[in-house]
């Protein structure tokens, strides 16, 4: 009970403006789509060095709690998530939102946090001995399985198709292999300049969620009508609340999923959300609405990527492993404090250590309430037309690419990956699937090659990999899971069965019979089978061939599962998806024009500011609804977009300190 | 009309093309970046964001430096990007890990070599040491050495990657003693190395002398030897050297750590930041905080650098050469 001495230090007039700032700053900073809460805590470690260690800790707690809260709000209002985490609370919050229960979820978001937030820094607080050497149990056989349990989710985590599923989750994890293998250094697959630091999971993220939103904003073009269809309605807290505790297998699945999932070193709580979610659908009285708009879906997610926060640290206090990316710079801000984690710790800095841990319980709480009060302005945020909407968040897209690394490959890797990924999603794939595969790609490669290398030294591959209490744990998650997907499939399969049956032909916008859909279908199917050639013939003939293993592993298998795709798009049996149509293509070419020349072009050699806000102002006047003729609406477009960009330059350039490319213009303006 | 355009366009581009001159009269006027090609946490990560924390300062750099992190391969990722695409116009700096680059360099397959780099300043310098868990049945050097001879490839050693500067610790140990042994790259730095040996999964494991010397503090290790030439009497004076253990082991594996440019930045930026940055590393503060965390300073200037480069080079390929 020794944290119990430190509790009224948490109060103390600075310490705790310092708290209310980093998690107000935090919710605002993670619920911007494009900005990151790693960056955010990153960027925030300059200004503590100004600081005492006690309040510069309480700081960068308070953001990390805060920003992976924050990030749940553009992932429910825009479908974009603030960062890996809220991946899952996207596929059912924004689906509530669009059924006009916005608020309903954002509450539901932020009380599941709070929730399992708080429970994650309990057992900080009381379990960190036990928990610490839980946290050194796990080997690299044993986090290869833990990877390996987080693919076999990647087939249920679609809905829609399991094969397009697997083969998003296969397209992610080739992905991840891009770049200099880290092991040897070899060069793998990098057939780009821009790919030699490969794929970005941040990138990636903003990339394949930011990027077909905004296009599909320019798809619904110049419509008079043209607020956002989200209505965010008044919802009571008392309801929610009541909600809430409904849901208690929900909320408890969550919490235990995130601790355990935060407290392994090195795999990372962006995907505590994911594998939460799939548990909770798995436990579910009602799998089927998972994906629909089901509250259930977004307690469990967010919930889990709360709880690991606390648990999260655990490694890092007693050995210098983050469990997490913001973790990770987290611990770069507790060592330039010289504050030096260990099992020492708590005896040599008490004061320090306990005053950050009551801070981060503290900012739970605090994170709650103004999670919840932010939500009422979230409504204000639905109401924003389309046209400014899009623009906003292209300028926040390329911003946020570029800080990760200020790397401009970055920023063109994003446009890539989005534009793909709109036109895949307008086939079946999805973007959730495909992610989870960049991240779990590196975990699975990398612990199963450190994992043989050791195991070589030992008696062999087969007992240090399958033998043991927890590897045999293990694998049967990895079995079950496998067999329920598997059951999945076969329900989803009789559905679209009768589905088929009834429906002989999809009916596009316009409301004639779409002929050309099997065609379309071809296209895609065609793309990617080539694609799947083209890995599998690399993989299979570069050298140095230890480093192209997994490779090889992963391009089997995608090449398996796009012939079955092709074939199943072939004969017709894929229908999922709405395909293109050339009312679709002429509303967004304008704009997609804009977003490439932009991207691939204006932003390096005119300069990042003045390129954004060209563009900015060009897409707002393209699709604004608003009459052309006047000069009024001309000027209060600009007076609009100039305001814009000095937000951003205050952002990025004044707090964050992002040097960004200057090109010709912007050593003029800035 | 289109003329008036068409001039003003050519107007701008002159207009721009002289204003990208150099001033180096106004250099600082803007923040300056110093890539770390590790993650953030690491040991070359946090203390190069220790020894620039005084560069807002009106006696040093008077604008703040901004860190930025591009982990990746062992730093091949960083400076690969450092070598062909950062700006040389004194606004971006990297840090740099001796042996890591030059031994990485040698071995192929990357686009730099120390030609690329300007160096600047060096700030530490972090020996090799070699390190058991606390519970191990070790207790000195010579008897893992003997296990190691007796075992032939079963004595699995950690070190965060291939060819800085643990691997090149190990490849001289494995040599001077004729015992085979397996060495782990661990991805995730030393903190993973380091990890790896607390908890069992490997026998033994190399890493640097500052995060061992934190782990052994902490209770989660024993130190066995470090391979330096002496004995580093701040930190681990109880600790003997692999020489005096009875291994010719020297010290090519030590890990400076400092900043540089890119080759072809402009020389009076270069001497300013030459002679500003050794003053910031020797600042009272930054010792302080190095001290704090196990960090060995070790402040060269430019000149002391640029001959400390050469002989490495020299050194690093004979020595992998004879190591193959």
């Amino acid at each position: 009970m020794e944290f119990l001495q430190y509790f009224g230090g948490v109060f103390e007039p600075f310490s705790f403006s310092l708290l209310l700032f980093g998690t107000i700053g935090g919710l605002v900073l993670g619920a911007t789509p494009g900005l990151s809460p790693t960056m955010a805590v990153a960027l925030l470690i300059p200004f503590t060095f100004q600081l005492q260690p006690t309040h510069g800790l309480i700081l960068l707690g308070a953001a990390y709690t805060a920003t992976v809260a924050g990030g749940a709000v553009s992932a429910i209002l825009l479908r974009i998530p603030g960062a890996p985490a809220n991946i899952a609370t996207a596929l059912d919050g924004h689906e509530m939102a669009k059924k006009g229960e916005g608020a309903k979820a954002l509450h539901a978001s932020f009380l599941a946090s709070g929730v399992g937030g708080i429970i994650g820094v309990l057992l900080l607080i009381f379990l960190t001995p036990v928990l610490a050497k839980w946290a050194l149990a796990f080997g690299y056989s044993h986090l290869f399985w833990m990877a390996i349990v987080g693919v076999t989710i990647i087939g249920s985590l679609d809905s829609k198709s399991f094969v397009k599923g697997l083969l998003s989750g296969c397209l992610g994890f080739w992905l991840s292999l891009i770049g200099y293998d880290d092991i040897q250094g070899a060069q793998r697959f990098i057939f780009h300049d821009a790919l030699t630091g490969g794929v970005n999971v941040i990138t990636a993220l903003i990339g394949i969620f930011a990027v077909p939103q905004i296009i599909d904003m320019f798809a619904k073009g110049r419509q008079a009508n043209n607020v956002s269809a989200i209505v965010v309605e008044k919802q009571k807290l008392g309801d929610s609340l009541g909600l809430l505790f409904k849901q208690v297998k929900a909320l408890s699945i969550g919490t235990v999923v995130g601790s355990v999932v935060g407290l392994i070193p090195g795999v990372g709580g962006q995907i505590a959300g994911l594998v939460s979610y799939d548990q909770s659908k798995k436990f579910s009285e009602t799998p089927e609405l998972f994906g629909t708009g089901h509250p259930e879906g977004v307690i469990a997610a967010e919930s889990a990527n709360n709880a690991m926060v606390g648990p999260s640290l655990v490694p890092l206090l007693t050995l210098s492993i983050p469990g997490s990316p913001t973790a990770a710079v987290l611990l770069g801000g507790l060592l330039i404090h010289g504050i030096f984690p260990g099992s020492d710790l708590f005896e040599s800095h008490p004061q320090v250590a306990w005053t950050f841990i009551n801070s981060m319980l503290i900012g739970q709480v605090l994170m709650v309430f103004f999670g919840i009060w932010i939500a009422s302005y979230a409504a204000r945020v639905a109401q924003v037309p389309s046209s400014i909407m899009a623009s906003s968040v292209m300028v926040l897209a390329i911003f946020g690419a570029y800080s990760v690394q200020q790397s401009m490959g970055d920023v063109y890797i994003m446009a890539a990956l989005g534009i793909g990924m709109f036109c895949l999603e307008k086939f079946g794939f999805s973007a959730a699937p495909l992610v989870l595969g960049l991240i779990l790609g590196p975990i699975a490669e990398n612990n199963f090659i450190t994992g043989s290398l050791i195991a070589n030294a030992m008696d062999g591959p087969v007992p240090y990999f399958l033998f043991g209490p927890l590897n045999i744990l293990l694998i049967a998650l990895v079995i079950a899971s496998i067999v329920y997907s598997f059951l999945m499939s076969r329900r989803e399969a009789a559905n679209e069965l009768s589905a088929a049956g009834t429906a002989e032909t999809d009916v596009d916008q316009k409301g004639g019979p779409m002929n050309t859909s099997r065609l379309q279908h071809l296209i895609p199917g065609l793309s990617i089978l080539l694609l799947a050639a083209a890995v599998t013939y690399t993989s299979y003939t570069r050298e140095p061939a230890d480093a192209f293993l997994f490779p090889r592993l992963v391009a089997t298998v995608m090449l398996v599962l796009a012939i079955w795709n092709f074939i199943r798009a072939a004969s017709g049996l894929s229908r999922v998806g709405t395909g293109f149509s050339w009312h679709l293509a002429q509303s967004i070419a304008p704009g997609l024009l804009v977003l490439i020349v932009y991207v691939f072009f204006a932003a390096k050699y005119l300069g990042f500011y003045a390129a954004s806000l060209a563009t900015f102002f060009v897409l707002y006047s393209l699709y604004d609804p608003g009459t052309h003729k006047e000069g009024k609406v001309w000027l209060k477009r600009l007076v609009i977009s100039v305001s814009f960009m000095l937000l951003i330059y205050a952002l990025f350039t004044l707090l964050l300190k992002v040097q960004t490319p200057r090109g010709i213009f912007d050593s003029w303006i800035l | 009309m289109k003329l008036g355009v068409f001039g003003a366009a050519i107007a701008l581009c002159v207009l721009s093309l002289g204003s990208s001159a150099i001033n180096a009269a106004d250099y600082p006027d803007r923040p300056i970046s110093v890539m770390v090609s590790y993650g953030a946490g690491g040991a070359t990560d946090f203390q190069a964001r220790i020894v620039t924390m005084m560069a807002g300062g009106d006696d040093f750099l008077t604008q703040p430096i901004v860190i930025i992190n591009k982990p990746g391969a062992g730093g091949r990722v960083g400076w690969n990007w450092f070598a062909t695409e950062a700006e040389k116009d004194g606004y971006t700096l990297s840090a740099y890990n001796i042996p890591h680059f030059v031994a990485q360099s040698i071995e192929g397959g990357v686009k730099y070599s120390a030609d690329s780099f300007e160096p600047i300043a060096n700030w530490g310098s972090d020996p090799a040491v070699v390190v058991v868990g606390i519970d191990s049945e070790f207790n000195t050097i010579n008897e893992l050495m003997d296990f190691a001879e007796g075992n032939s490839g079963k004595v699995t050693l950690s070190g965060a990657g291939l060819y800085v500067g643990h691997h090149i610790a190990a490849l001289q140990i494995e040599k001077a003693s004729g015992a085979k042994m397996a060495y782990i790259p661990t991805k995730g730095g030393g903190a993973a190395a380091m990890k790896a040996v607390i908890a069992g999964d490997v026998v033994a494991g190399i890493n640097n002398l500052s995060d061992a010397f934190r782990a052994r503090e902490a209770g989660n290790v024993k130190i066995l030897a470090v391979a330096d030439v002496e004995r580093n009497a701040q930190f681990l004076p109880d600790v003997p050297t692999l020489m005096e253990a009875g291994y010719d082991v020297d010290d090519s594996s030590v890990n400076f750590r400092g900043l540089m440019v890119p080759k072809g930045t402009d020389p009076a930026i270069i001497d300013l930041l030459a002679e500003k940055v050794p003053a910031m590393f020797k600042s009272a503060r930054v010792k302080a905080h190095m001290d704090a965390g196990g960090s060995p300073l070790k402040v060269m200037n430019r000149a002391e650098v640029q001959q400390m480069w050469k002989d490495r080079e020299v050194y690093l390929t004979e020595l992998l050469a004879g190591l193959k």
